[in-house]
C-alpha cells in the first residue's frame, strides 16, 4: 500500500509541475530538465540523495531525471550521460564513479551548451562548473574529535582505527583531529592508531587488542566505515559497553543497533538527503544564470546561505547521528 | 638438529618467546576475555589452514580461499536473513564452498590447467561477483545466528571446540587413512603414485573440493562472531593461511608437512599483530615482522634441501 501511495506521489509530481509550466509558458520561462547521475542507482546511499533532489526539484519546479548504473559501472555512466546530451537536457549532475572516464563524457555535454556540476565525488576541474563538496577534511577532523572530547569529559586516552596507514584521506583526518586535540584538549591523549584494511572483522580484533593493551582506553574513533560497527562489536563483547565510547564516521544504518544499545554513541555524516536538496538547487541555479564562478556564498533555500570556496559548494559542518535521531534516517 | 620435528621445536620456540615476552612486560595480554576473543578470532583461519595444508601438500595451491570464505559468508548470510534456520545456512556456505573448490578442481585436475593460475583467475571472478552483487554493504543477520543463539561464552567455546576437533580428525586421517597417505603420495610424485595404484587426479579434485567445504565452515565460524557480514571478510586470508602453512614446515613443492606445524606457524604469525599492540610498537612493524619470519622459514627450507642434496 505504501508503495502504491509512493509510486502515485512520484507519477504526479510531473503531472503538477507540467500544469505550472503550462500556467507559465505564457511569461517564455521554459521548465528546467536536471539530470542527476548517481554512481549507482541501487545504493541506498543515492537513492536517499535522490530523494532530497526530488524534494529541490518540486519546489523550483523543474523536471528532475534519475539515472544511473544498477551497480557502480564506470562505462554505463558514460553511456547514460551520452544519452542525456542527445535527450538535450539543461543541467547534468554527476557523482564520478571514475574521474578520468566520466571527464571525457562531461566535457562533451559542456561543449554542446549543457551545464555541469558534480557532487560527492568530483570529476576533473575543467569538466563542471562547480562541486558541491558534502564534506571537508576540516569538517570531518573536528567533528569527530569535539565529539570524542564531549563523550569522555575531554578527558583520557582514546585510540584510532584507520583503513590503512597510507590511505590519503584518512590520513589526512587523523591530522585534523590530532591539530584539533593539541589546540583544544590538551588532557586527552591519542595512544595508538591502528589500520584494519577496511575490514570489520579486523577492526573488531584491533579493538579487542586496543582494549586490553589500553585498560584506561576512554573511546575508540573510526575513521573509516566498517571500523564503525566492528569497534562497536568488540567493546560490546568486553563489556565494556559505555565505559568505552565508540565514535565513527559511517553510514547510520550500519550502526543503528549499537547505537540504540549505547554501545556506540555517535555517527558522523553528513545528511545525504541534504546532499541531494542541495546539488539540484546548485544545478538550477547554475542554468539560470545565478550562480557564477567566482561566488562566495549561494542560498540554498531551506538550508539557509552556504559558503562557497572556490568552486566548491560546501553543504557544511557534518551531521552527529545519535540514540535521539537515528531512527529517522534509513540510509 | 635436523630431527623429524626440527621446523615445529623452532616455531614453537619463537611462540613461546614472544608468550615469555608478553607475560614479562605486557600481562594484561594474557586477560581472560580478551585472550578468548583473540583465539576465537583466530579458529576461522585455523580451519581454512587445513584445507590449504592438504592443497599445498598435493604440490598444488589455492589463492582463492579468502573469495571462497567471502562468498560462502554472503550465501550463508543472505540465507539466514531469508529466515531459514541456523543448520540450512552451514549447509549453504559448506555447499557453496564445495562447489566452488569442485570447480577450480575439475580446471587443475582434468584440464591440467596450473593451479595459480586456475585459483587466481576464481579468486577475482568470485571477488568481482561479490562486489557488483553486494556494494560493500554489511549485510545484517537476524538475531539467533551470533554465537549459534548461545551465549557468548557458550558460542566461543562451540567455535573453538569445532576447529579443534577438525584439527585432530585431519591430522589423524592425514597419518592412518589411505587417503591422507595418497595426498602425501601425489604430492610427492604424482607419476609414481599413479603407478602404485593412486588415481592423482581424483587426490586433486578431492583436496580443492576439500578445501572450498572448509573455506565455507571457516565463513560460518567467523560469521557467528559478530551480528553482521561483510561482503569481503575473506581478503588476505589466503596470504595469512599459507603464510603459516609455509611457516609450519609445509613443503610448497608438496608431499611433506603437517597440521600441528601449521597450527604453531598460525599462532605465531596471528600473535605478532596484538603483542605489537601490547608492547605499544608502531603497527608498520606487524607486516614487516611477518615478512621476515616467513622468509626464515623458506631459507631455512632451501638451505635443509640443499644439503639433503650435496649429502
Amino acid at each position: 500500500m505504501k508503495r502504491i501511495l509512493c509510486t502515485l506521489a512520484l507519477c504526479t509530481v510531473p503531472f503538477l509541475s507540467a500544469c505550472k509550466k503550462s500556467g507559465e509558458s505564457a511569461g517564455g520561462e521554459e521548465k528546467l530538465t536536471i539530470a542527476l547521475l548517481p554512481k549507482s542507482k541501487g545504493n541506498q546511499y543515492f537513492v536517499t540523495c535522490e530523494k532530497g533532489a526530488r524534494v529541490a526539484a518540486a519546489e523550483l519546479g523543474a523536471e528532475l531525471l534519475f539515472d544511473g548504473p544498477t551497480n557502480s559501472d564506470p562505462a554505463k555512466q558514460n553511456e547514460i550521460v551520452e544519452n542525456w546530451i542527445s535527450l538535450g537536457v539543461d543541467v547534468i549532475a554527476a557523482a564520478a564513479e571514475n574521474k578520468d572516464g566520466l571527464s571525457t563524457a562531461l566535457r562533451k555535454a559542456r561543449a554542446e551548451g549543457i551545464e555541469v556540476i558534480t557532487y560527492d565525488a568530483d570529476a576533473q576541474t575543467d569538466a563542471r562548473s562547480f562541486f558541491v563538496n558534502q564534506a571537508t577534511a576540516k569538517g570531518i577532523g573536528d567533528a569527530l574529535m569535539d565529539n570524542a572530547a564531549s563523550l569522555t569529559g575531554a578527558e583520557g586516552e582514546f585510540a584510532i582505527l584507520t583503513a590503512n596507514l597510507t590511505a590519503a584521506n584518512q590520513n589526512e583526518w587523523i591530522e585534523v583531529i590530532k591539530a584539533r586535540q593539541a589546540e583544544k584538549y590538551p588532557n586527552m591523549k591519542l595512544v595508538d592508531i591502528k589500520p584494519c584494511d577496511d575490514q570489520k572483522d579486523k577492526a573488531q580484533q584491533e579493538t579487542t587488542n586496543l582494549l586490553s593493551a589500553y585498560p584506561n582506553l576512554k573511546a575508540v574513533v573510526a575513521v573509516c566505515s566498517p571500523a564503525v560497527p566492528g569497534a562497536a562489536e568488540a567493546v560490546k563483547q568486553a563489556g565494556k559497553t559505555g565505559a568505552v565510547k565508540v565514535i565513527g564516521l559511517g553510514l547510520p544504518s550500519e550502526n543503528k543497533a549499537y547505537v540504540k544499545e549505547g554501545v556506540t554513541q555517535a555517527v558522523i555524516l553528513w545528511k545525504v538527503e541534504d546532499l541531494g536538496y542541495l546539488t539540484i538547487k546548485a544545478a538550477a541555479a547554475l542554468a539560470k544564470g545565478e550562480l557564477k564562478a567566482g561566488a562566495a556564498e549561494f542560498d540554498a533555500g531551506k538550508l539557509g546561505k552556504l559558503a562557497v570556496e572556490g568552486d566548491n559548494i560546501l553543504l557544511g559542518t557534518p551531521f552527529t547521528f545519535n540514540k535521539e535521531n537515528i531512527d529517522q534516517f534509513d540510509f | 638438529m635436523n630431527g623429524r620435528y626440527s621446523r615445529e621445536i623452532t616455531v614453537a620456540a619463537a611462540l613461546g618467546l614472544l608468550l615469555v615476552a608478553l607475560a614479562v612486560f605486557a600481562p594484561n595480554f594474557f586477560e581472560l576475555q580478551p585472550l578468548l576473543s583473540r583465539f576465537t578470532s583466530q579458529m576461522p583461519a585455523l580451519v581454512a589452514a587445513i584445507g590449504i595444508t592438504l592443497v599445498i601438500i598435493t604440490r598444488q595451491i589455492d589463492i582463492s580461499l579468502g573469495a571462497q570464505f567471502s562468498m560462502c559468508a554472503v550465501v550463508a548470510g543472505l540465507v539466514a536473513a531469508a529466515g531459514m534456520p541456523l543448520g540450512v545456512a552451514i549447509l549453504a556456505a559448506v555447499g557453496t564452498g564445495i562447489a566452488m573448490g569442485a570447480f577450480n578442481g575439475i580446471l587443475v585436475a582434468w584440464l591440467g590447467l596450473p593451479s595459480i593460475v586456475v585459483t587466481l583467475a576464481t579468486m577475482v571472478t568470485w571477488n568481482e561477483m561479490l562486489r557488483l552483487w553486494q556494494q560493500g554493504r554489511l549485510l545484517p543477520l537476524p538475531d539467533g545466528i551470533q554465537w549459534f543463539g548461545l551465549s557468548q561464552a557458550g558460542g566461543q567455546g562451540l567455535v573453538i571446540g569445532i576447529a579443534v576437533v577438525l584439527l585432530l580428525a585431519a591430522a589423524w586421517a592425514m597419518r592412518h587413512l589411505a587417503a591422507g597417505r595418497h595426498v602425501y603420495a601425489t604430492g610427492t610424485d604424482a607419476e609414481a603414485a599413479r603407478l602404485a595404484g593412486i588415481d592423482p587426479k581424483r587426490v586433486t579434485l578431492g583436496v580443492f573440493v576439500l578445501m572450498g567445504g572448509l573455506a565455507g565452515l571457516a565463513a560460518v565460524l567467523n560469521l557467528v562472531q559478530s551480528p553482521q557480514v561483510q561482503p569481503n571478510s575473506g581478503d588476505g586470508l589466503e596470504l595469512k593461511v599459507i603464510a603459516a602453512a609455509v611457516v609450519g614446515g609445509v613443503a610448497i613443492n608438496g608431499g611433506r608437512g603437517n597440521l600441528w606445524g601449521v597450527l604453531l606457524g598460525l599462532l605465531l604469525l596471528t600473535n605478532v599483530n596484538p603483542a605489537l599492540t601490547h608492547f605499544k610498537m608502531e603497527p608498520y612493524w606487524e607486516r614487516a615482522i611477518q615478512g621476515l619470519v616467513i622468509l626464515l622459514a623458506v631459507v631455512a627450507d632451501g638451505m635443509k634441501r640443499s644439503k639433503k642434496s650435496t649429502a
